[in-house]
């Protein structure tokens, strides 16, 4: 292992080396189209935390994909020949992210960088893309901040966000299940903003929050026995429970809201942010009948179906919402670039913005010149029962496709680009 | 039964003992006495192979020792009276009494052990530690008789202790001696010292300056006394 | 009053997992001096155990809950051979530091067999419905684990004031150099105990798995708890870690019920009581202070 990283480290080394002496450094590269030559693209999100498999080594997969099928269908029509992909690990924690995104742009000639998970380390990213006046994609992360009083020229944010989980769970389920809510969240910046956004939404409904708790975060005992107890004894009884926890807390919120029958005294569960890792961990049987918002799901379609399967063969199991976006985002810059004719961040900028995509992941899909927010079809899903699951994985139905105008907030005042 | 030869021992860097050499033949009471911080504790640690920086010879019953660890010379026979008396709080009485397994071939039944100091079974449910100092100190004999140990190792035995139960523990010793147990016995009480032991030896600095017989120490009390700074 | 009750018995049911973890460190510590950093990753192995042998072969819950605790027993008295008595002697650090990257080890190994994402594990059956105490139901599982919990508790500190074992037991961890001149081979006791503290996290472990998520990092917040736990009721007191384990979990259940308007103060309960504990008696609740050796 150490033998490896040090053999790499030299030949990084090497290529700085070799590119210093090549005569133009990156910035001058005048007279060709790219700097330095070739394009990199870099994924940073966490490879070893709650987010790795979410997101991870398979979203650098999920780029390479978008390579290799960008290669196959340009030929030696590409822009560049030498398309690579650069990866690092930032731990979820923000000064790792902002220190690697330097890094990347700086000495390992990024591109555009893609992914970054948690929304504290995507908003030190793009303060980071911001000064470097480099491209930045962020999939991973939920905090409308990015299009918000944090937005900039180089920053796009691509997947989801929070508004979007709330507008479509918390206005469906106001709907359709019931208009009384209680609300659970994690007690920091994710939590409270979930809080807020589907409270909102909620009331713009006709819905009501009855009651709203701010669990501890992280939850030391992973015991929620508390506030589940409590939901059914509020007055009016809520006919929801929306749970805002994400990972193993959601897990452990689940468990003890079966434990104590909750659906059974009449308190059904909405989840704010659920991933099919979620469900696979949990297992349909615990979740069945839970609504949430979905913005990918990769047995929707014909189209889709075939872009998991070949996941599939590559990494062993079915992508996630993130790492179709990942391919989709990587495959959009690349069209970019090429339709440029170069890599110059200020033109592909101009070339991404206010353009409308149709794509694996993006369906009427829009690049809004406004706040860079990247909208699109998102979806209803709820959680199959158990004896409806033909097939690994295969945990969702769409109850309904949620068009991209409504699906995103409209551009915020707040966004000065 | 016991001879130490050359045995040197250190903290540290801070040597305590100096090629020390004595011994105790069976069935004898010898003292050792000295200052305050002559090293006779840390002389009779060595002997129950409680102390690491060591170097020398210890010798049981013309058996070298001296790589054996602490629990394996206990079981040899070695009964050790520590200077703090070695009460367990966590455990009763009854418990510290019980805890060492039998090591010679005269233990003493609990029972006997309760005959002898009633004071002891009258408290043999309460923690060691909640008992009054003198009555640990009984606690500690008692523990080392009921072990049946052929060697004692008694630290400052007397100290703290009223007349009466000094008394009574010049009593427990003769009595052990009369059985043919052999006893070293640290002690700063001259006379206790006199009226129960054999020979004594005289530590000063880490070496053993001297060895006298009891009309040797009456003789000389007043001189001892004053060097001990008693 | 419904409220308030079924608060306490879900702190209690919270502390039972303090108290079974708490009271491993406990004896852990009081043989050996050495801070097992590596309990929280030996419950994780636990319910994590439970898991592989449930989809691997098909073991059933209550099969697990002798197996596990058995089988991370005689691992921790390998480990304990192997690596931490070699470091005994040494500055409790190193064996801190040991354990410490043994956690890290455990769970990069889990890891990268089973993933990040929690496992699935199911109540076992039987123990699927809720028990009606008249002025409120609770979940049948919970019952039981207060019971078990309660149960270990109880027969654990029946052996260690009742019997032979625990009185050396108590003797060894009270002062270790004094028993060893009482004829007692302390180093013996040393490998079983540590191997018993584990079977305890593991036992923990298991009992989790049907109401915790279970992925490799389940162990690495709650060992930092149990950590406060321990220092609360005083490091090595097999008696005040239980109380403090059942304690600090009433007190987190009270806390997030009725300090849900100070969530500053809810969240860092925990680290409040110790501080005050701390300041109050520095050798903990029920601790004693060393004996000067
Ligand atoms: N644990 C220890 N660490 C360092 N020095 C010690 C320790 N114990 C005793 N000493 C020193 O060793 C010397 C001998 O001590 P000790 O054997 O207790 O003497 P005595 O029992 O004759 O009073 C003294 O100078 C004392 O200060
Ligand atoms: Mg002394």
């Amino acid at each position: 292992m150490r033998r490896t990283v040090g053999v790499t480290a030299a030949s990084a080394a090497m290529v700085v080396l070799v590119a210093g002496c090549g005569g133009g450094g990156p910035q001058s590269g005048g007279d060709g189209k790219l700097t330095g030559g070739s394009i990199v693209l870099g994924v940073l999100n966490d490879q070893s935390g709650a987010y790795s498999e979410l997101s991870g080594r398979n979203s650098v997969k999920a780029v390479e994909m978008a390579i290799a099928d960008f290669k196959a269908k340009y030929g030696d029509k590409a822009i560049a020949e030498d398309i690579t992909v650069e990866t690092a690990d930032h731990q979820n924690k923000p000064d790792v992210a902002s220190s690697k995104a330097q890094e990347m742009y700086d000495r390992k000639s990024v591109d555009i960088i893609l992914d970054v998970p948690t929304s504290s380390a995507a908003l030190k990213v793009a303060d980071v893309a911001k000064e470097k006046k480099k491209l930045y994609f962020n999939i991973g992360a939920a905090t409308t901040d990015l299009t918000g009083k944090s937005c900039n020229k180089y920053t796009f944010h691509y997947a989801y966000d929070t508004y979007m989980l709330a507008n479509g769970t918390g206005k469906t389920t106001t709907e359709q299940v019931g208009k009384n809510w209680y609300i659970l969240y994690p007690n920091y910046a994710f939590g409270q903003d979930m809080e807020k956004s589907f409270s909102t939404a909620i009331t713009a409904a006709g819905g009501k929050v009855v009651g709203s708790d701010g669990a501890p975060f992280p939850n030391t005992s992973g015991d929620f026995s508390t506030f589940l107890l409590k939901a059914p004894t509020l007055n009016p009884k809520p006919d929801v429970l929306g749970t805002m926890q994400a990972g193993a807390e959601l897990v452990n919120v689940v468990k003890q809201y079966n434990e104590f029958k909750l659906r059974e005294k009449g308190v059904g569960l909405a989840v704010g942010l659920m991933f099919i890792t979620d469900i696979h961990s949990l297992t349909p049987a615990a979740l069945a009948g839970t609504t949430y918002t979905d913005a990918w799901y990769w047995n929707f379609d014909q189209q889709n179906r075939a872009f998991a399967d070949r996941f599939q063969s590559e990494t062993g199991t079915r992508p996630s919402f993130a790492h179709a976006a990942n391919y989709s985002a990587a495959t959009q810059y690349l069209e970019a670039v090429q339709a440029a004719g170069t890599d110059d961040a200020d033109t592909v900028v101009k070339g991404l913005e206010g353009k409308e995509v149709d794509d694996v992941f993006l369906r009427n899909g829009k690049i809004r010149a406004e706040d860079h927010r990247v909208i699109h079809d998102a979806y209803l899903a709820q959680v199959k029962p158990q004896s409806e699951v033909a097939e690994p994985w295969d945990y969702v139905k769409v109850l309904k496709t949620i068009p991209a105008a409504e699906a995103f907030r409209a551009p915020s005042p707040d966004c000065k680009l | 039964m016991l001879r130490i030869e050359n045995l040197s021992a250190w903290y540290g860097e801070a040597q305590v003992l100096r090629e020390v050499s004595l011994d105790v033949a069976a069935g004898e009471v010898v003292t050792l006495v000295g200052r305050n911080g002559a090293g006779k504790s840390t002389l009779l640690r060595c002997v129950m192979g409680l102390h690491a920086g060591q170097r020398g010879t210890v010798e049981l019953d013309g058996r070298n020792v001296g790589k054996l660890p602490a629990h394996r010379r206990a079981r040899l026979g070695l009964g050790w009276v520590p200077d703090d008396r070695g009460s367990y709080a966590t455990l009763s009485v009854t418990e510290n009494l019980t805890l060492p397994p039998a090591v010679g071939p005269d233990p003493w039944p609990l029972a006997r052990v309760y005959e002898a100091f009633p004071a002891l079974y009258d408290r043999r449910d309460s923690a060691a530690t909640m008992l009054s100092g003198g009555e640990q100190q009984m606690l500690a004999l008692a523990r080392v008789l009921r072990m049946g140990a052929r060697l004692l190792l008694c630290d400052e035995p007397t100290e703290g202790l009223s007349p009466l139960l000094v008394q009574q523990v010049g009593e427990l010793l003769r009595e052990a001696k009369r059985h043919g147990v052999t006893v070293l016995l640290v002690e700063q009480n001259l006379h206790f010292a006199t009226g129960v032991a054999d020979r004594h030896y005289l530590l000063a600095e880490g070496r053993v300056a001297e060895a006298m017989d009891n009309s040797e120490v009456r003789s000389r009390e007043r001189e001892l006394l004053s060097y001990l700074g008693i | 009053m419904t409220g308030f009750l079924q608060n306490t018995f879900n702190g209690l049911v919270s502390g039972a997992f303090y108290a079974l973890l708490a009271l491993g460190l406990a004896v852990i510590f009081g043989m050996l001096r050495v801070v097992n950093f590596a309990h929280g990753a030996f419950y994780m192995l636990g319910a994590f155990g439970a898991y592989v042998l449930l989809t691997e072969a098909g073991v059933p819950f209550w099969a697990a809950l002798v197996i596990m605790p058995v089988g991370l027993a005689l691992l921790g008295m390998a480990l304990e051979r192997a690596f931490v008595h070699r470091l005994t002697r040494l500055d409790p650090l190193y064996n801190f530091l040991l354990t410490f990257g043994l956690t890290l080890i455990l769970q990069d190994l889990v890891k990268l067999r089973y993933g990040v994402q929690s496992s699935p594990y199911e109540t076992p059956s039987a123990l699927n419905g809720s028990v009606d105490f008249g002025l409120f139901d609770f979940p049948t599982y919970r019952v039981f684990i207060l019971g078990f919990a309660v149960a270990v508790c109880v027969g654990v500190w029946w052996v260690l004031t009742r019997t032979r074992v625990g009185m050396v037991v108590r003797a060894c961890t009270e002062r270790p150099e004094l028993t060893r001149a009482f004829g007692i081979d302390v180093g013996r006791w040393v490998t079983p105990v540590f191997g018993f503290g584990i079977g305890l996290a593991g036992l923990a472990g298991v009992l989790a798995a049907p109401m915790r998520a279970v992925n490799p990092l389940m162990g690495a917040d709650l060992i930092i708890v149990v950590f406060a736990v321990v220092v609360i009721g005083g490091l090595g007191s097999i008696f005040g870690s239980v109380a403090a384990g059942f304690g600090i979990g009433l007190v987190q259940a009270w806390g997030e019920a009725y300090l849900s308007d100070f969530p500053i103060i809810s969240q860092t309960i925990v680290f409040i009581v110790m501080a005050v504990v701390l300041l109050w008696r520095p050798a903990g609740l029920f601790g004693r202070e060393e004996a000067p050796a």
